[in-house]
């Protein structure tokens, strides 16, 4: 791609697939500001697998695409050869009842597998930032998750399968449709949170689950969020099993979400109310629509483009520390700063400068995150900025540190991606 | 293998950690599969993953191949030493470096057995998770090799569910910490490689596993049915109703048998037993049980015993976990098959198995996690009988194309090791074994780490991409790192 022009690019491409499986970029397909020199919309894997042997063969830059909900993400290779876009590709979900498990075609939006699986009573328990649009290829790559991790995980922890191109045009599959399988290596696993450096995930096997009869969420808000973090302890060491146990900001307010069977549910919300009591903290349940309309808002901030998202991982007996460190950094630097999420993960999100008027200077964005990551490093965890504010993401490093396997990593990228086509340098790690 | 090379290893390793005469060595030759044998140049018993550092450097140096190993307890050839390389025993790095309650990890060194843990750390209510019949024994290091597995996994995952970091050394001798203590640490997940990789990758030092608080309540359901097919319709059943038991596992008649032989857990006389464990909050279930109990009923179950303490529950359980040992007690010897199917595939490759027995005239028993579809036939056979133990073997690699036919696998927990490569190439395109062989390769170029497991031939690693290059794209300015 350092050879030939971008022009060139989209002339081979059309000429080798025409239209509409190659097409112009328009100003939907621009990645902070640039636009591919060709957009590739394969309808088959064969098609796509050719595309990416074409791709690698003349050295063109590629950017696989889901829905592309996030992908204006810290940093993108100034010039972009192509996107590839998984969504145009055909495929059916197959859904095996009996086994709890199905597969899916990379470019299928969660929500619709979700739609066809509901038929049977059963679910992918996933739900990320975006849910609506985002893809399995895309959660895939970016390992996403939402506040039902608490207890069903990310999607490396549901994938018992999957199939993917190569950057030289072969097409390969590991695990397989069994959820218990030790047979080679676990590539599946492996492409969780690749973020497309490594190859293009084709489709995906996962183990399901059946949906829970009956919910309740327990609201409990507190004037700060310190009660808050020693209560999210207290449940992790309590018999209680909720389904997500989520920190919002202003106002601070941890939903507990309960998801069984109707007698258990209201069971758990009980004794969640009386742990809440013990901890000073107010309380109350909603369940029906009241809680729905709780979790779509929670949801609806969670995915919001505004300003600058920190992924802050610590222990979780550290989270409170980490609420109260981000709290003076945010005043240190002028900067308007919430934080929400997997309070009793460790994992939470910090959302730094939102809104039009409080965008932050580039210095005073970068100071705070080198102060929220050299504080969760010392913690042995760490922070990666999930999203930026497109006019100053030039000035941040997504990942920090990767530590001392970083050599391994790129090892691995070279072994899978010679000519550093996928994703080059926007891979974990700056890969 | 050579004197000089052996002095060098004798003195990177503590007193008394060096082993090359031919009598200690005999017990390394082999794991649990014992008509596997090799005989290792030497075995080092490091005590510090320094130690471990240093021999693997001498070895990445000498160019000599090793092969990690923990308890032995291995039944797929895992840990089968290449003829005159060095053995890494790991038994003696055998602490547990850090317990963390509250946040409920605990830091071990690979040579701590798995039951060690749960024992560790139920004072406080807690367990470790996955839970391999062999637990007494084997080690967290082999666990993670193998990504064992056990009973309650159908619920709760596999060990690679449940390790969240580890340190290793490379094969090149670079020590390395993947993942940690805290989630969702930045870069490629490599530990998703490594669990499962069956020593091929990395030898591992130290490992941070999560842990889980013990349920509110269990209960487990004993029922006896009038045929397999019956129990396995029941199985379904509770699954189509959305329930997830903590545990479903399966018996047959020959099986019983043995268990009931060997260690008395009082098994009804029936033709199969199920044993079905609910674990979670009280109110859940005990409505789960409801439902439970109503299906196994519709299926016409002949008996239902219910245990709903500890000790009524571990003989219950005792019954289960002797089933592989206690084969001993109906036939001289014995074949254990490790194979999966998609649960709703086991009525089809149960009775081929059943066909399969009827002209074998080799006894076959079946045990299984039968909640994921894990099979364990037991083929009998008399190796006083020439020829009896090859026709064992034959039947038993019958039983794996069944497996893989109805879309499963060939190994669920056991691995591939020695014992299972040749059949890969059944499960797995030249493309996919080539995938596969890409991540062997960004690990191990040179081939020293546990060689000729898990790939079907040896393979070398062609050009080696090396330590990392400035890329023609960075050079141009088309792209850049940080
Ligand atoms: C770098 C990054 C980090 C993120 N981290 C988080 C997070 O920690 N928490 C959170 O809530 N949300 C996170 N997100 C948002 C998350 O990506 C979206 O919620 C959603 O999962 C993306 O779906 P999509 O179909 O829109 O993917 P896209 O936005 O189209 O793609 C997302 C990434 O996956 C790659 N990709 C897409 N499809 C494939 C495929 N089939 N094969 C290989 N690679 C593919 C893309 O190249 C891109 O790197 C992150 C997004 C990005 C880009
Ligand atoms: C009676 C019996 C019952 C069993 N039941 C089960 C069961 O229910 N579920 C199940 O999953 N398995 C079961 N197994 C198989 C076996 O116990 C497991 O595979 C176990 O994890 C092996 O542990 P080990 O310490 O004995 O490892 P070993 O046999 O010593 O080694 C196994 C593999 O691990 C590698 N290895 C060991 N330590 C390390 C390390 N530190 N770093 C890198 N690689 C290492 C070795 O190279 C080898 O490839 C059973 C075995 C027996 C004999």
């Amino acid at each position: 791609m350092a050879s030939s022009s971008l022009d060139t690019i989209a002339q081979a491409a059309h000429a080798r697939w025409g239209t509409p499986a190659s097409r112009a970029a328009g100003p939907a397909d621009a990645i902070l500001d640039q636009l591919p020199a060709v957009v590739l919309e394969p309808t088959t894997v064969p098609m796509l697998a050719d595309m990416l042997r074409w791709a690698n063969a003349d050295k063109v830059a590629v950017v696989p695409r889901g829905a592309g909900t996030k992908l204006t993400w810290g940093r993108t290779p100034p010039r972009i050869g192509a996107v590839l876009a998984t969504t145009r590709i055909d495929g059916s979900i197959d859904h095996c009842a009996g086994d709890l498990t199905a597969t899916v075609p990379a470019g299928a939006r969660l929500e619709e597998v979700n739609a066809a699986l509901a038929r049977e009573g059963q679910w992918l328990p996933l739900d990320p930032r975006l849910a609506d649009r985002a893809t399995i290829g895309g959660i895939v790559a970016t390992n996403d998750s939402g506040p039902r991790r608490q207890k069903h995980g990310t999607p490396r922890d549901l994938i018992i399968g999957a199939e993917m191109a190569l950057v030289d045009g072969r097409t390969a599959k590991a695990g397989g449709r069994v959820v218990k399988n030790v047979a080679g290596y676990d590539l599946a696993r492996l492409l969780c949170g690749s973020f497309g450096a490594l190859a293009i995930i084709t489709r995906a096997t996962f183990k399901l689950a059946p949906r829970p009869p009956a919910s309740r969420t327990i609201v409990a808000s507190a004037p700060q969020a310190r009660p808050l973090a020693d209560l999210a302890l207290a449940l992790l060491s309590s018999p209680l099993t909720p389904a997500a146990i989520e920190l919002q900001s202003r106002p601070d307010r941890l939903l507990l979400r309960f998801e069984t069977t109707e007698a258990a549910a209201n069971q758990q919300a009980a004794a969640a109310e009386a742990l809440c009591g013990a901890h000073g903290v107010d309380a109350s349940m909603v369940s029906g629509d009241a809680e729905a309309a709780v979790w779509r808002e929670h949801q609806a901030d969670l995915s919001s483009a505004d300003g600058t998202l920190v992924r802050v991982a610590v222990l979780p007996a550290q989270v409170g520390d980490v609420l109260g460190h981000a709290e003076r950094v945010a005043a240190q630097h002028a900067l308007e700063c919430r934080v929400a999420g997997r309070i009793a993960l460790g994992v939470v999100y910090a959302r730094i400068g939102a809104g039009e008027h409080t965008r932050p200077s580039p210095e005073s964005l970068r100071a705070a995150i080198d102060a929220l990551r050299q504080n969760a490093w010392a913690r042995g965890g760490s922070a990666v900025v999930v999203s930026v504010d497109p006019a100053i993401g030039h000035v941040v490093d997504p990942w920090g540190d990767v530590g001392d396997a970083l050599p391994l990593m790129r090892a691995l990228k070279a072994r899978f991606d010679p000519n550093g086509i996928l994703n080059a340098g926007h891979g974990p790690g700056n890969i | 293998m050579d004197q000089r090379f052996l002095d060098e290893l004798g003195a990177v390793v503590a007193p008394g950690g060096l082993l090359t005469d031919a009598a200690d060595l005999f017990t390394y030759e082999s794991d649990a599969l014992v008509h596997l044998r090799a005989t290792p140049g030497a075995v080092v018993l490091p005590v510090s993953a320094d130690e471990v550092q240093a021999v693997v450097r001498l070895c990445h140096r000498a160019g000599v191949p090793f092969v990690a190993r923990g308890h032995g307890t291995g039944l797929s050839g895992g840990a089968l030493p290449v003829e005159d390389g060095v053995v890494i025993g790991l038994s003696r790095l055998n602490r547990i470096l850090d317990v963390d309650i509250p946040n409920l990890r605990v830091t071990v060194e690979p040579g701590v057995t798995n039951l060690e843990i749960t024992r560790r750390v139920s004072p406080f209510g807690c367990y470790y998770a996955p839970d391999p019949s062999s637990q007494i024994v084997c080690s967290i290091g082999g666990n993670i090799a193998e990504n064992s597995g056990g009973a309650h996994c159908l619920k709760y995952g596999f060990t690679v569910h449940h390790v969240l970091g580890v340190e290793a050394v490379l094969p090149n001798g670079d020590n390395v910490h993947i993942g940690g203590a805290a989630l969702d640490l930045p870069g490629l997940d490599l530990l998703s490689v490594i669990v499962g990789s069956e020593g091929t990758l990395a030898v591992v030092t130290k490992a941070t596993l999560r842990i889980l608080r013990r349920p509110e309540a269990v209960l487990t359901l004993l029922a006896g049915f009038e045929s397999i097919d019956l129990a396995g319709e029941a199985v379904s059943a509770i699954i189509g109703r959305g329930i997830v038991p903590a545990a479903v596992e399966m018996m047959d008649r020959l099986t019983i048998q043995a268990a009931e032989a060997a260690v008395q857990p009082r098994f009804p006389d029936a033709n199969a037993v199920l044993i079905v464990e609910l674990d979670g909050p009280q109110a859940e279930v005990d409505e789960q049980f409801a439902v439970v109990e109503s299906v196994c009923r519709a299926q016409g179950a002949t008996s239902m015993e219910i245990a709903r303490d500890q000790a009524h529950r571990e003989r219950i359980w005792r019954g289960r976990k002797a089933a592989f040992a206690a084969m001993g007690r109906v036939s001289p010897n014995y074949y254990v098959q490790d194979g999966v199917v998609p649960r709703t595939k086991l009525p089809e490759v149960l009775r081929r198995i059943r066909d399969l027995e009827a002209r074998s005239g080799l006894r076959i028993g079946n045990v299984f996690h039968a909640g994921d579809g894990n099979l364990h036939p037991l083929i009998c056979y008399d190796a006083s009988v020439p020829g009896q133990a090859e026709h064992a073997e034959k039947v038993a690699s019958e039983i794996l194309l069944y497996c893989i036919e109805a879309g499963g696998s060939l190994t669920g927990e056991h691995g591939v090791g020695a014992d299972k490569k040749a059949y890969m190439p059944k499960m797995f395109s030249t493309d996919d074994l080539d995938a596969m062989h890409l991540v062997r390769c960004a690990f191990d170029p040179a081939g020293l780490c546990n060689p000729g497991k898990v790939f079907p031939t040896p393979r070398l690693c062609g050009e080696v991409p090396g330590p990392y290059r400035q890329h023609p794209l960075e050079r141009a300015g088309v792209v850049e790192r940080f």
